[in-house]
């Protein structure tokens, strides 16, 4: 099913062209929309909300047209803006309640779902507290908890990892997963860290300078290069050695070993291997090349 | 709203444990344009009075109110001892003009600038909201905090009349005039007040931007009746005192309900309350025009 497409859309400012005939499509699920600042990540979903007209082109967004269906289109969409948007002197409770009731719900029912989100986002007694003295992670997670507070069938969420320490962007993005998968909830995520996106996304869209430079599922970004990545605490010479006159086709980077998978059996191989050299296994995992080549290759390519 | 809600499960929950009972999707209503309109109304008319927010915003909204409240006390005491009317209905407001004109400079700012200044205003506009429900919302919620500021020292002032039980027959004329006109005062100087204060984000330059409009037109408004009637043009004075938007609001009043004016002279016969009612209707046109076309800029962007 396509929650949102475009076709040919083009946003001009009076200085810079933003979108340049982007046409693209997403169904449900996660679909990453990658691009380097002023890729036109932004513009694009102001677009989608109906907050911006596009100069020419059409989007379809849930069915809807954002030119003549915007209402339509925000009573069932969430949207979390890369920006800060949160007044200090209220409280995570208060506000994600207010929100949730200018999303159309009654207030009762606003505060129970607010107090719901809320715990989802992973917000506890400290929702009571004035939002003002909230570490970034928390208030990330408050935006978040704004744009899901009535449960939306698609959410936007503009950079939802920006200024989040690896541990809190692990676990925004363990959590936009969570979102995909166990909430039901399509969600449409934007991010220059391209990496990241791999994690968590079904789909991926890459944009550049307003253009569409690939959209494809993630396993055909990584398929290509199916690897197990294995880590020892000492001694990966011999275990290369051992490995490669096996006949996998191994190699050596840095601490690392990258075995080639061609199938599960490299796996048993790779532990046998270990085993019988009395190795300390440190890590072993399914290896994919980064996003970040295939983007790479990609424009060099242009 | 006492009423135990069953099904905030956590709140119910013994201490210290919380069930994760999964993601639940909302199947219930989800109200209209209308009910989202009603609810950013209530909240800003809440934040008017600083209720819901820390001690200190609610100091000065309280302060001012109660300040409102004094003459009519203060009167009503003079009715029961004296057994005469002390302060008219029709002259209430623009006796408290300083207190109002305060009020609306203090709190105008606080409806429209956070929203601004912490960006909040992309939430909104990303709902079925639009930038024309905002601007009615916070234009209602001003309005309703100044009308509730005029009338309820007038109601207070109506009723202790009645118990006092003054010779001769109650003025209920005056008071359901001064109500009414209560309702233009309230829309205009909140159309003023809001639209000024929507043009910045900080809070201290929308106080000054207020008060300085309101002390410039009582300022200029006085020194022109003050020199006009020494020069004896006291045609011309009466027109200078429209300058200052209580009086104009007042010679509305005399006009409609036929109340005495409530300045030194009175105001130009004949045109001038015509004239008076319709420079109220274009200001508070002007601001709302501002306001809205304010707001749709600040949405594109």
């Amino acid at each position: 099913m396509t929650i949102l497409a475009t076709e040919g859309l083009t946003k001009r400012f009076p200085r810079v062209t933003a979108l340049d005939r982007l046409t693209v499509s997403a169904g449900t699920g996660v679909t990453g929309l990658v691009g380097a600042n002023g890729a036109g990540k932004s513009t694009l979903i102001k677009i989608f909300l109906g907050l911006l007209p596009p100069t020419e082109g059409t989007a379809t967004v849930l069915g809807l047209s954002p030119a003549t269906q915007a209402l339509e289109i925000r009573r069932a969409v969430g949207y979390m803006p890369e920006h800060d948007c949160l007044p200090p002197d209220m409280s995570a409770t208060e506000f994600t309640v207010h929100m949730a009731q200018m999303s159309g719900l009654p207030r009762s029912t606003a505060r129970e779902r607010a107090a719901d989100t809320l715990r989802h986002v992973g917000l506890y007694e400290e929702r009571y507290r004035p939002i003002g003295g909230y570490s970034t992670g928390m208030k990330q997670r408050v935006k978040l908890a704004q744009a899901l507070v009535h449960d939306p069938s698609l959410v936007f969420l503009d950079e939802p990892t920006n200024g989040l320490d690896p541990q809190g962007r692990d676990e925004m993005l363990a959590l936009i997963r969570r979102i995909g998968t166990e909430f039901g909830i399509s969600v449409v995520v934007t991010s220059h860290l391209l990496g990241e996106l791999e994690r968590v996304c079904d789909h991926v869209i890459v944009i550049d300078g307003g253009r569409l430079l690939r959209s494809s599922a993630i396993g055909e970004f990584t398929q290509a290069t199916q690897s197990i990545t294995v880590e020892v605490e000492e001694g990966q010479e011999p275990l290369a050695e051992r490995l490669t006159s096996a006949g996998q086709r191994v190699t050596v980077a840095g601490r690392l070993l990258m075995v080639e998978a061609g199938s599960p059996a490299t796996f048993d191989a790779v532990r046998d291997a270990v085993c019988d050299l009395d190795l300390n296994l440190v890590r072993l995992e399914q290896g994919r090349h980064r996003i970040e080549d295939v983007f790479r290759e990609e424009v060099s390519n242009v | 709203m006492s009423e135990p809600l069953p099904a905030t499960g956590p709140k119910a929950a013994p201490t210290g444990v919380i069930h994760d009972i999964g993601y639940r999707h909302y199947e219930g209503p989800r109200l209209g344009r209308g009910h989202a309109l009603a609810a950013l109304t209530l909240h800003s008319l809440r934040g008017v009075f600083g209720l819901g927010r820390a001690a200190r915003g609610k100091i000065m909204p309280f302060l001012l109110a109660g300040a409102m409240m004094l003459p009519a006390v203060v009167s009503i005491a003079i009715m029961a001892l004296v057994k005469q009317q002390a302060i008219p209905y029709a002259g209430y407001t623009v006796t408290m003009q300083a207190v109002l004109a305060v009020f609306l400079a203090a709190q105008s700012p606080y409806l429209v600038a956070p929203d601004l200044r912490f960006r909040v205003l992309p939430l909104y506009l990303s709902r079925p909201t639009t930038t024309a429900d905002y601007v009615v919302a916070k234009l209602s919620a001003m309005a309703i905090a100044l009308f509730l500021l005029m009338a309820v020292p007038l109601t207070v002032l109506y009723l202790g009349e009645l118990l006092v039980d003054l010779p001769g027959p109650p003025h209920t004329h005056d008071y359901i005039a001064a109500m009414v006109i209560s309702i233009v005062y309230a829309v205009l100087l909140s159309a003023v007040g809001v639209a000024l204060a929507s043009f910045t984000p900080r809070r201290g330059l929308g106080v000054a931007a207020v008060i300085a409009v309101y002390l410039l037109t009582s300022a200029i408004s006085g020194v022109l009746v003050g020199v006009l009637s020494s020069v004896s043009r006291d045609s011309a004075a009466t027109w200078a005192w429209l300058i200052n938007p209580f009086f104009l609001v007042d010679a509305v009043q005399v006009w409609i309900f036929g109340t005495r004016p409530n300045n030194d002279g009175g105001y130009p016969p004949g045109v001038g309350g015509p004239v008076a009612a319709l420079a109220v209707l274009v200001i508070i046109a002007l601001g709302v025009t501002a306001l809205v076309l304010r707001y749709r800029k600040a949405a594109s962007s």
